[in-house]
């Protein structure tokens, strides 16, 4: 009898613990608050949320950041949000596309816009980013680049289903091949088209497993003997091409244009491995969502773009740029790393 | 005489065997029909063709002189023809009156009418006898209590034939009892009743007629008067067989097991103090439930006893698991063989060296050729059949599965031997040649202990016998005052009898 | 030893469908990278099948992969330690891992499948937060410990060489010691059958290396395939001829039995969850030194599934006490050689999944239909001899 009451009052300790732990969280009542969720927890988020708190401090707003790594994780955490009752949200969709419910659900209740990968159609006020399609591009312009004569190029990225990465494979496309500006364009993934001198041989997706980007590129190293250019999209995906070209003995042979500022990605460039990259500034990301949430919190429209569509400049970094791009980043880091 | 029911010419061959070779089988109302043979000789088949289990290759089925078909077991039920199972096949999660009912309950509207059933239900186990609830779960009946939910169903099924195979296997002595009654009162109201089993001496009480079956054949027909134990066996095994002379003791002087002020914890109330000397062939009786297998386990470790002191060879020992019985001498030969004592998947060679691999082995690694000389030498001294190191244990008999045990507790020569219930679904022949193997090892100086549910075998093997009654010792007998009655006077000290 | 002769049909049908399909497959290149990935997911494929013999199951592989693979680096470039240390501390996480597994299984009695399952959540949890979820790398540095990973010792050839004619001799030493000699078995054509695949490898092998002829001779044995041979071989031995192989094969036969059998049961199940967890974490840290860049989030997610997969289409059962290395090795090569299939002939990754499910699925009902069929056959002989001897 007495091990049964035990045996019921074990869920309840948990519980009450967790209650605990979560009261001792709370605090600063007054302040408005927003919250900054991304996709995932790397690198390139951490400075993001640096960014994120900096304008909290700067601006006098308590900024939640949340990390969830899939749809169905952010799910819960908007809807936590949501429930805690809190003032703006700024969300990087992971599927813009089938989370259109949630995010029309959550501009109904609170300010909510979307930062890094935009959702087309739905009601959010407001979008922080920079424009995928023409990032896109301008890493098709370091393609063009790099293989002047023309060539066999590939795209490697970990999962297709998100805006950003749609509009950058597109981007990528759209310019080598020389075709309009329209980020409307969907190019099939395993399409090969050959035009004007460029063989584009297909997207290759590896659904966020390092070592299977590793082994994708290595596949395609053996396939494609004469292969000109590999493009790395996601910001693990050009440090799997670097090893896997090492690996290959083709280091400098095989063109390599990454995306992000991954370090093995800018120390590529350095090394003259790696023709450029196409870097975001996800500190830019975080400061200026939070900004624009507590602007639509106060009701200062005006502060908002009219297109609804805030523009984050994106830096092309090639090799006479690399050095001091990676400094900066670094000390961006830093300070981030200290104050967080 | 033309009888009320019959089996004619029936055949039967599985891939591998020919089971049935044109069995001829008469049964009269309200006859108890014996049907004795040997493991392997057709009965379960013969039986299972009658209660719609399988369908016969050619013969037929007479009843009252006009064919029967039995297609299935629907239809041998629509005939009144009821198989009581060997392993009892009801749902233990559920009430008696829910199995009561299985596949045919009883309705209101589009509800249960539950009460309806309960209050047929508690009729049905009035008649047979049994004093438990219709709302009590089978998991919490014993075996027999099991048996009579079954022959209730039955005969609430409107059944006229009850086939019971091995009945009394799992009862206690006293639930026999009750059952041997409650044979009695059906056949006086007209069932008739087919009752396969190895206990010859509950046949000669019980039946009226006995078939025997041998190699898928009818080796005899036996009528009341006929059914003497050594005739029985003798058509059964097929050649004259006369019961083994009285065993001669081998007991020595020295103490090899002894134990005192054991407490076990299914009787935590009770304290054991015994003693079995070495080349001694101990028998451990009681009802079931008694307290014998929960000893046993209790000496080798499996369930440590709470509480008390046991000396091996005379030295203390402390045993709070296998590992440490064995190290301290002792061997236990398992009751469940299949679950407890053998490795089915396993070959005979990996069975029976698995004791003594780990003392051959040097510095851990395997000694195949010690392992293979054990392996051969176990095969001859226990003339394993087949003598083949490399076929699946499961695959062999149950007398050679029996065997490859006692070979690996035999490759560790303990001090010891345990055994419970040694020859449980072994035939008749197998059990002839395991006794001589037991006395065979208590004349080389090993202590025996072994429990047994069947008191022909405990009378046989036994110098002295250990009477268990509720988890205490309620007697201890010696050879010359060694008698079914003595056994079961103290077997049922302190708890009334149930009327036989 | 029927088991593998079928999975190894199964590796050499695979592998030729895919180099007559598309000839790159081939390459050199791709042979050399094919049999790398096989070895770091084999590793981990014998770990599992030791828990998997005992009748477990381990799903904390995928996690135990990420967690080492993000110690070391960080260990390494974060908290500069050296690098015997770094192992050192990786191999200690690993043990307790593994010792916490089989206490919790073994002494409190739960399930591996929830044991395993906790430590999948944990574990993982563990390195984000460690690593503040931050990607892990050695960088340009740590070259001479990278070797271990991207390393070649010798030509393949070479090692095949060495493997084959060292299992001639062995198998010699028998008919010199025939004290040692297993009576018997060498008469089973399985047995007879490995002797001539040795002596094909090990001679041929030799052939091409003493020749150094074309473009075979030229393949290199990648580092961890060399480690993966040499576990293969002390796992083999381990599991097929020490009293601890025979005892846990027993022990997932049937526990019960074992209990009463007096073996030492929760001690060698508490071992084969540390050898597990060991196998796991040195494939980790190959993985780590390998791929180069860890993101601590999603490093192994799933390769428990890779592991157990190639388990049990190498042979092992999960109701436990059947398996054998070889087939455990040649099951992960099928699965890898199908990965790198699909890609090399361009079928959509998105496929990948499909192909992989449905030639485990196939390979596993295969398996059971020719055993049912065997075993009637054998029973019909059995019938006729009978019928015969009657007759």
């Amino acid at each position: 009898m007495r091990l049964r009451f035990a045996r019921a009052l074990a869920p309840l300790l948990a519980l009450a613990l967790l209650l605990g732990v979560g009261a001792c969280s709370k605090g600063n009542a007054g302040k408005i608050r927003v919250a900054y969720v991304t996709n995932g927890s790397v690198s390139f988020w951490t400075l993001a949320a640096a960014g994120a708190k900096k304008a909290g401090v700067d601006l006098g707003v308590d900024v939640d950041v949340r990390m969830p790594g899939d749809p169905t994780a952010q799910q819960r955490v908007i809807e936590e949000l949501l429930n805690l009752g809190i003032d703006g949200i700024a969300l990087s969709p992971i599927d813009g596309k089938n989370q259109a419910a949630m995010i029309d659900e959550a501009c109904a209740r609170t300010h909510f816009i979307l930062h890094d990968s935009d959702a087309p159609g739905t009601k959010r006020r407001c979008f922080v980013g920079v424009d995928n399609y023409e990032a896109g591009r301008a890493a098709g312009k370091l393609v063009k680049e790099a293989l002047p004569n023309g060539g066999k190029f590939q795209l490697f990225i970990g999962r297709l289903g998100q805006d950003n990465a749609l509009k950058r494979c597109q981007g990528v496309i759209d310019e080598v091949f020389g075709w309009t500006f329209d980020p409307a364009r969907v190019t099939g993934q395993d399409q090969v088209i050959q035009e004007g001198g460029f063989h584009f041989l297909g997207i290759r997706v590896d659904g966020f497993d390092e070592a299977q980007a590793k082994q994708l590129a290595e596949a395609s190293l053996q396939q494609v003997p004469d292969l000109g250019c590999m493009v790395g999209l996601f910001a693990y995906n050009t440090p799997a091409i670097l090893e896997a070209l090492r690996d290959a003995g083709k280091l400098g042979q095989v063109k390599v244009v990454a995306f992000d500022e991954a370090d093995a990605s800018l120390q590529g460039i350095l090394d003259g491995h790696v023709h450029g990259t196409v870097a975001q500034k996800p500190y830019e990301y975080g400061y200026e969502s939070v900004r624009i949430l507590k602007a639509l919190k106060q009701g200062e429209t005006d502060k908002l773009p009219a297109d609804g569509f805030l523009r984050v400049p994106f830096t092309v970094v090639k090799q006479g740029s690399a050095q001091s791009f990676w400094d900066a980043l670094k000390a961006q880091l830093a300070a981030a790393k200290s104050s967080g | 005489m033309s009888a009320w029911l019959e089996m004619r010419e029936v055949r039967k061959s599985f891939p591998g065997a020919q089971v049935l070779r044109g069995v001829h089988l008469r049964l009269q109302r309200g006859e108890v029909l014996a049907l004795l043979g040997e493991n392997g000789a057709g009965k379960s088949t013969l039986m299972k063709i009658l209660g719609g289990i399988l369908r016969p290759d050619s013969g037929e089925i007479l009843l009252e002189g006009a064919p029967l078909e039995i297609e299935s077991v629907d239809d041998a039920r629509e005939a009144g023809i009821a198989l009581i199972h060997q392993e009892l096949a009801l749902a233990d999660n559920l009430d008696v009156t829910a199995n009561f009912f299985l596949g045919r309950e009883l309705r209101r509207g589009l509800l249960l009418d539950e009460a309806g059933m309960e209050r047929e239900c508690s009729r049905w186990l009035a008649r047979v006898g049994a004093r438990f609830p219709a709302r009590a779960r089978v998991s919490t009946l014993s075996v027999g209590e099991q048996q009579l939910v079954e022959i209730a169903k039955a005969l609430g099924q409107n059944a006229r034939v009850l086939i019971m195979d091995e009945p009394t296997s799992s009862l206690s002595l006293a639930e026999s009892e009750h059952l041997f009654a409650l044979v009695g009162e059906l056949r006086a109201k007209g069932v008739s009743i087919i009752y396969i089993s190895h206990r010859l001496g509950e046949v000669t009480r019980l039946a009226d007629r006995a078939l025997v079956l041998r190699d898928g054949q009818v080796s005899g027909e036996l009528a009341r008067f006929e059914l003497e134990h050594d005739r029985m066996v003798s058509l059964m095994v097929g050649r004259e067989y006369q019961s083994s002379e009285q065993r001669r003791s081998h007991a020595r002087a020295e103490s090899a097991l002894r134990i005192r002020g054991l407490v076990v914890r299914a009787h935590p109330e009770a304290k054991l103090d015994l003693e079995v000397r070495r080349g001694e062939i101990a028998g451990l009786a009681g009802l079931v439930g008694a307290g014998r297998t929960e000893l046993l386990r209790a000496l080798f470790g499996v369930e440590p006893a709470l509480a008390g002191e046991i000396w091996v060879g005379g030295e203390p020992r402390r045993i709070r698991s296998p590992r440490e019985a064995i190290a301290a001498g002792l061997g236990l030969v398992p009751e469940d063989r299949k679950e407890q004592g053998l490795f089915l998947e396993m070959a005979v060679r990996e069975n029976v060296s698995l004791g003594a691999i780990a003392r051959d082995a040097r510095c851990g690694f395997l000694d195949f050729a010690a392992e293979q000389r054990l392996v051969q030498d176990s095969i001859a001294a226990l003339r394993i059949r087949p003598p083949e190191a490399e076929r699946l244990a499961g695959l062999l008999s149950g007398g050679n599965q029996q065997k490859v045990v006692l070979a690996r507790w035999l490759s560790l020569a303990p001090q010891v031997l345990l055994l419970d219930e040694p020859t449980r679904g072994i035939d008749v022949g197998a059990r002839q040649e395991l006794y001589a193997l037991i006395d065979e090892l208590a004349s080389r100086g090993m202590a025996i202990l072994f429990a047994s549910s069947e008191m022909e075998e405990v009378l046989h093997l036994a110098d002295r016998v250990f009477v268990l009654a509720e988890g205490r010792l309620s007697g201890t007998l010696d050879r010359p005052e060694l008698t079914e009655e003595a056994v079961m006077q103290l077997a049922t000290r302190s708890f009334p009898r149930l009327s036989a | 030893m029927s088991k593998n002769l079928g999975i190894l049909a199964v590796l050499v049908v695979v592998f030729f469908t895919f180099g007559f399909l598309e000839d790159r497959f081939f390459l050199p290149g791709n042979l050399f990278n094919l049999i790398r990935w096989t070895a770091l997911f084999g590793i981990l494929s014998i770990g599992v099948s030791f828990v998997i013999i005992t009748g477990g199951i381990d799903l904390s592989i995928g996690s135990v992969v990420g967690l080492s693979a993000t110690l070391l680096p960080w260990f390494l470039a974060q908290h500069e330690l050296s690098a015997p240390v770094a192992l050192a501390l990786v191999v200690i996480a690993a043990l307790a891992i593994g010792l916490a597994h089989g206490l919790l299984i073994t002494k409190l009695r739960l399930q591996p499948f929830v044991v395993t399952l906790c430590g999948l959540l944990v574990y993982r949890g563990l390195a984000r937060t460690l690593t503040d979820d931050q990607v892990q790398g050695f960088g340009m540095g740590h070259s001479a410990l990278r070797q271990i990973a991207k390393g070649m010792p010798c030509s393949l050839a070479l090692l095949t060489a060495l493997v084959g004619i060292g299992y001639l001799m062995w198998h010699s030493l028998r008919w010199v010691f025939p004290r040692t000699w297993r009576k018997g078995l060498l008469k089973t054509p399985g047995e007879l059958l490995a002797i001539g695949c040795a002596a094909l490898l090990g001679f041929g092998g030799l052939l091409i290396w003493a020749l150094d002829a074309g473009e075979l001779a030229r393949i290199q044995a990648p580092a961890p395939f060399l480690i993966l041979v040499v576990l293969a071989i002390l796992a083999g031995v381990l599991l097929d001829r020490t009293v601890y192989g025979r005892h846990l094969r027993a022990f997932g036969r049937n526990e019960t039995a074992a209990r009463y059998s007096g073996l030492a049961v929760d001690r060698n199940v508490v071992i084969a969850y540390v050898l597990c967890a060991l196998c796991s974490a040195l494939a980790g840290v190959l993985f780590a030194l390998d791929v180069n860049s860890v993101q601590p989030a999603i490093f192994g997610n799933f390769y428990e599934l890779y592991a157990i997969a190639a388990a049990v289409l190498g042979g092992c059962s999960l109701r436990g006490g059947q398996g054998s290395i070889l087939g455990v090795v040649v099951g992960t090569a099928v699965i890898q050689v199908l990965r790198n299939g699909i890609s090399m002939l361009g079928i959509p990754d998105k496929l990948e999944f499909v192909i992989l499910g449905a030639v485990i699925l196939i390979g596993v009902a295969a398996d059971e239909v020719i055993r049912r069929l065997v075993a009637r056959r054998r029973l019909d002989a059995r019938v006729r001899a009978a019928a015969n001897a009657t007759a």
